[in-house]
């Protein structure tokens, strides 16, 4: 049993927190200095399902601008990865450390100065200028993501389809992007997550007309109810991982049909 | 085409929104720290708003404030998460898949993160229901007050929490192509296992280590929403700083906001490059296998 202090050491850390969480959620008079609460309820359940279509829609809204982030990334940085991996050029490496750096900056620093020039072309308190923002900058991990896909999969295969007469289109679309899946499922589960869990961006452009997950949780959080924060962020836990679980078994049964697998 | 042309051609979709959107930003935010293109006309000279800043002891107290919660928190996550990372490549199979719990803090956004630090560490939490329990404290109030100690515990705790499994995320996938000979190879010659993991494995680590520190210390430097959960008000982190200027003040005070947000900018540019001299000169004198 060497890992035994290993896996203890994992399951307090990251696994406790939900079970902590389930109960919190499941007895909303749990109060110290109980270690166990002592009567459950249904009672934060019931209130979700009153508040249903409020929450619905902010889960919708929330899942609707991570994906569409997902999308525009991955039109932002396909041609230019592809170049990256490809191309060499003077000042490569200095483009690419210039390119990354958004994802490190504080993204305040050029959201807020950016705040009045969206409010003066309409962006702010609609969806088109969250995703924007939130694309500039979560596109990195896509870069990346895309640049290590396109250096793996090489210039072999599109060579060699050209050779056989496939047209560029058809390169791109039957060769190129299907080996390009894994680089972009991984490139898009961060991006997804980045957008998905953000909160202060989204209020600062979207200005509360743009509901999100993360606006509706985070006023509880801070309340006295902590019963009902705690099943909401077991929802939040919960969609991501069931929306990566579907993508994965999708690729799967796609590739298996393909015999790919 | 010309070759260069076709290049910058390939590469506008990411460069245009770059120099447009984030380079553009960023040069907004300095012009109006400089009181041009401000809502209301700015009084004073160009540098006014910094004047007010170098001339207020809270924003100083506040800087540190943010460095000492971006540096104890990163430091702790890239510790920790490098000593999990490496136990969990050893696990064998099975439990290795079990190991991926660890994942779960990432895909939580930072504010429940800071509410499970909140449910397990307040005055009345989890943590002080057991000590309770075990008879380590009588009440409530004997339990010591961690997320409003004034040395932003309860925030250095979430980052930590949300920072460690990044951190072993980072580091695996680097595990991942380690040569395991190198390992055996040093215990046949009768390396101890913390003498391996010290000058074996670490040094190969390095790069994913470097890595994660930048990431979590910028971050945990400049973002807003865990401080905004656990924060306290005297010394506050800088992002609050400047969200109760922007928000919560008269717009006069706009240049202010964007001053510290301008200071802010430049902290992280400065740090990058800085630690990316100190890491070249570190790897210098290293022997290379």
């Amino acid at each position: 049993m060497k890992h035994a202090g290993t896996l203890f050491l994992l399951f307090v850390l990251f696994f406790l927190p939900v079970i902590v969480l389930l109960l919190t959620g499941l007895s909303p008079g749990w109060r110290f200095p109980d270690v166990w609460p002592d009567t459950f309820s249904l009672q934060s359940i019931t209130y979700l399902n009153v508040h249903q279509k409020q929450l619905v829609m902010s889960i919708g809204s929330s899942f609707f601008f991570s994906l569409l982030t997902v999308v525009v990334t991955f039109f932002m940085c396909l041609f230019p990865s592809a170049a990256f991996a490809r191309t060499e050029f003077s000042g490569k490496a200095l483009l690419e450390g210039l390119l990354l750096t958004p994802a490190l900056m504080p993204p305040m620093t050029f959201a807020m100065g950016l705040h009045f020039v969206f409010i003066r072309f309409s962006l702010t308190e609609n969806l088109m200028g969250v995703v924007i923002v939130l694309a500039m900058f979560s596109y990195p991990y896509m870069f990346r993501a895309l640049v290590a896909g396109f250096q793996a999969m090489g210039e072999a295969y599109g060579i060699c389809a050209r050779n056989l007469g496939a047209s560029t289109l058809s390169i791109v679309f039957r060769v190129e992007l299907p080996l390009l899946v894994p680089a972009i499922v991984a490139g898009g589960s961060v991006v997804f997550l980045v957008a998905f869990s953000e909160y202060f961006i989204v209020f600062l452009i979207g200005g509360g007309s743009v509901p999100s997950f993360t606006g509706t949780l985070f006023p509880l959080l801070s309340s006295s109810n902590r019963s009902l924060a705690a099943i909401l962020t077991l929802l939040f836990l919960l969609i991501p991982i069931v929306l990566f679980l579907l993508v994965d078994k999708v690729l799967f049964a796609v590739y298996r049909k393909k015999g790919m697998v | 085409m010309s070759w260069t042309s076709s290049l910058v051609l390939r590469l506008s979709p990411l460069l245009l929104p770059y120099l447009v959107l984030f380079c553009g930003g960023v040069l907004l935010t300095f012009c109006q720290s400089f009181g041009v293109l401000t809502p209301l006309p700015h009084e004073g000279g160009i540098l006014a708003a910094y004047a007010g800043l170098l001339g207020n002891r809270a924003f100083f107290s506040s800087c540190l404030f943010s460095l000492w919660v971006a540096a104890v928190s990163a430091l702790f996550a890239v510790g920790l998460g490098t000593i999990l990372a490496y136990r969990v490549w050893q696990l064998p199979g099975q439990l290795a898949t079990l190991a991926l719990i660890y994942k779960i803090p990432l895909i939580l956004p930072h504010i429940a993160v800071a509410f499970v630090v909140m449910v397990f560490w307040s005055q009345s939490g989890i943590i002080a229901s057991a000590a309770y329990s075990l008879g380590f404290i009588q009440s409530m109030d004997q339990f010591p007050n961690l997320l409003y100690s004034g040395w932003g515990l309860g925030m250095i705790l979430a980052y930590a929490l949300k920072g460690t499994p990044f951190s072993m995320l980072l580091i695996l996938a680097l595990l991942l192509r380690f040569d395991v000979r190198q390992i055996q190879t040093a215990a046949m010659l009768g390396a101890s296992g913390l003498r391996i993991f010290l000058t074996v494995v670490l040094p190969r680590l390095l790069p994913a280590i470097h890595t994660a520190f930048i990431i979590l210390f910028l971050y945990s430097f400049g973002a807003f929403d865990i401080p905004y959960i656990l924060s306290e008000s005297r010394p506050g982190m800088l992002s609050i700083h400047v969200y109760n200027l922007y928000f919560k003040h008269d717009l006069s005070r706009r240049s202010e906001a964007m001053a510290i947000l301008v200071i802010m900018f430049c902290f992280a540019v400065g740090f990058i490059v800085a630690y990316a001299k100190v890491v070249r000169r570190l790897e210098d004198g290293v022997r290379k296998l």
